[in-house]
């Protein structure tokens, strides 16, 4: 059925190239942080919370906007606990462009007890990250002088595992 | 549903750096896909091109390929995502009625741009770019670890896979040639660069030049066109939530639900499925998304024997390890399965299949998929 192309197909041999550049830097997005008003004034005093959706009760931490299950605005606020269990991570290696040194770097996503979301969080250098496992128990290191952003969960701390030597006997 | 054909398929052979200028290739591609059944500029009345601004450079980038995609005087729209989403907008259109032959292309060429910065701004820019390091590579990390602690899969069992779609990709001969590799081990995979541990550099489908071009008509259309169409039986597509938190990364909840509607549409099972052509950005994707869809059960996807000649063939052109072109990868997966059903697979032929799926997906741990069962058309 098929025909064979008839067209020349060789080689173009010379090619140009142009520059080109997209300016992202000259963005100004607007990214709209009220919903996360009250969580960050509550990081301020080192304490954490989290939306609940009132129709589904799924447990936001970080607070979300939307519920994306039920399309309603989850504005149910919850008390948080400060421990938390390692969702699942991945080891990631970071080039100094400088140096040119490279640095082997633990990226964890954290699931705090009680919430149903986890998200990405960086996890304390004292962990041999070699022996990091998916539900690890880890505890909130708070930064020494909270400023009410992100940035106040400083990392995360191993916490004794006590049902390890249980698992390891299954 | 009507039945929708597809009549005509052309993709070029892969390259890490095609001298070719962009424009050249989508003329040598739709071009391509006109002529593999002798059709002409004036037949087309629609055409769905799958680019995406970014990756081109310009903004309202269809813009630029209206005279080499044939969308001159006629009807054209994008979709800015995989090819096989592009290919669903095109059978809609059909569908619709008003239109006998649609053109859908996609495709890009990642030499000129660095796609995997280009992922980062994927990300949400409150929470996870300015944390940590993560782009569409350390999310494929989180997935294969989920997976693998949470079933016991081995990173051999994973390894084997890119090796069996390595040893595809060699009997492929559109497959990118650094894709290719006949003499393959676990441990070359196993051995090769950590990209984002667990994930290494040979368990990676790598960017790499491409376009590919399908040509869809209606049933009355398609059998004057060609005698051997290959017919659209059921699609279905889905999606999961943005955040990688919010998801069990070991599963993937959006494929299921893409499976059951395109199953469901077709009136089949996936026991039915001859073949399959998934697409996976990863090797461990693969597993996931054949558990998704019902071809194993829940982390006994290794187990399957996914050969060419096996039980159930997965991905015998390589799959996306055999080339992963940005947004001609779903294309090129609906192509190798009618190329497949019409028996012109030369060297890596599945025996006599009948029922094929092919699969395309978008974002990060594929958290958009769409699935297309396809069934042989024609004696």
């Amino acid at each position: 059925m098929s025909k064979k192309m008839e067209y020349d197909r060789k080689e173009y041999d010379v090619t140009r190239t142009m520059p080109g550049n997209w300016y992202l830097s000259s963005y100004k997005f607007r990214y709209s942080l009220d919903h996360l008003q009250p969580w960050f004034k509550k990081l301020k005093e080192k304490k954490l919370v989290g939306t609940q959706c009132r129709s589904c009760n799924t447990v936001f931490f970080p607070p979300r906007l939307v519920c994306g299950y039920c399309l309603v605005k989850p504005d149910l606020w919850v008390d948080v606990r400060e421990t938390a269990q390692v969702a699942t991570f991945n080891i990631t290696y970071e080039k100094n462009p400088q140096t040119g040194e490279v640095v082997e770097k633990p990226v964890v996503c954290v699931r705090h007890d009680g919430t149903d979301t986890a998200f990405l969080a960086q996890l304390s250098p004292e962990i041999n990250f070699r022996e990091t496992y998916v539900g690890m128990p880890l505890k909130v290191k708070w930064r020494d002088e909270p400023e009410g952003n992100i940035g106040d969960l400083e990392y995360y701390e191993p916490l004794e595992d006590e049902a390890k030597d249980l698992r390891k006997e299954e | 549903m009507d039945k929708v054909g597809i009549v005509g398929y052309y993709y070029m052979k892969m390259s890490p750096d095609l001298i070719y200028g962009r424009y050249n290739l989508i003329f040598e591609t739709v071009r391509g896909a006109l002529d593999s059944v002798n059709l002409k500029k004036k037949d087309i009345t629609t055409v769905i091109s799958a680019t995406n601004d970014y990756y081109d450079g310009r903004t309202i980038s269809n813009a630029y390929c209206v005279e080499p995609a044939g969308a001159y005087l006629a009807d054209e729209s994008k979709a800015e995502m995989d090819g096989a989403f592009a290919a669903q907008y095109g059978l809609m259109r059909i569908l619709s009625g008003n239109h006998k032959l649609a053109v859908v292309w996609g495709g890009s060429t990642p030499s000129c741009y660095p796609y995997d910065s280009a992922q980062l701004y994927q990300t949400d820019p409150t929470f996870e770019r300015p944390i940590a390091l993560v782009n569409n590579i350390t999310a494929g990390g989180f997935q294969m670890r989920a997976y693998m602690e949470k079933y016991g899969v081995s990173a051999e069992d994973i390894a084997k896979v890119a090796v069996k779609n390595r040893k595809n990709a060699a009997k492929n001969p559109l497959a990118n040639p650094e894709a290719q590799n006949a003499n393959i081990t676990v441990d070359d995979v196993l051995k090769s660069d950590i990209l984002s541990d667990p994930v290494t550099e040979l368990m990676y489908a790598a960017p790499c030049d491409g376009l590919a071009a399908i040509l869809l008509a209606p049933e009355k259309q398609a059998l004057k066109i060609t005698d051997e169409p290959v017919w659209i039986k059921g699609v279905g597509s889905n999606q999961d939530p943005y955040y990688l938190g919010d998801r069990d990364l070991s599963e993937c909840k959006s494929m299921e639900m893409a499976a059951k509607m395109a199953f469901d549409g077709a009136g089949i099972t996936a026991k039915d499925v001859d073949f399959a052509e998934i697409f996976e950005q990863y090797a461990h994707e693969e597993l996931i998304l054949a558990e998704a869809i019902g071809l194993a059960e829940k982390g006994k996807a290794n187990e399957l024997n996914s050969e060419i000649n096996g039980d159930i063939p997965i991905n015998p052109s390589g799959g996306a390890i055999a080339g992963h072109a940005p947004f001609a990868t779903g294309l090129m997966r609906i192509i190798e399965a009618v190329k497949q059903l019409q028996g012109k697979a030369d060297g890596y032929q599945v025996k006599d299949p009948k029922v094929a799926i092919a699969t395309g997906q978008i974002g990060f741990c594929a958290q958009n998929n769409i699935l297309y069962v396809l069934e042989k058309g024609g004696n």
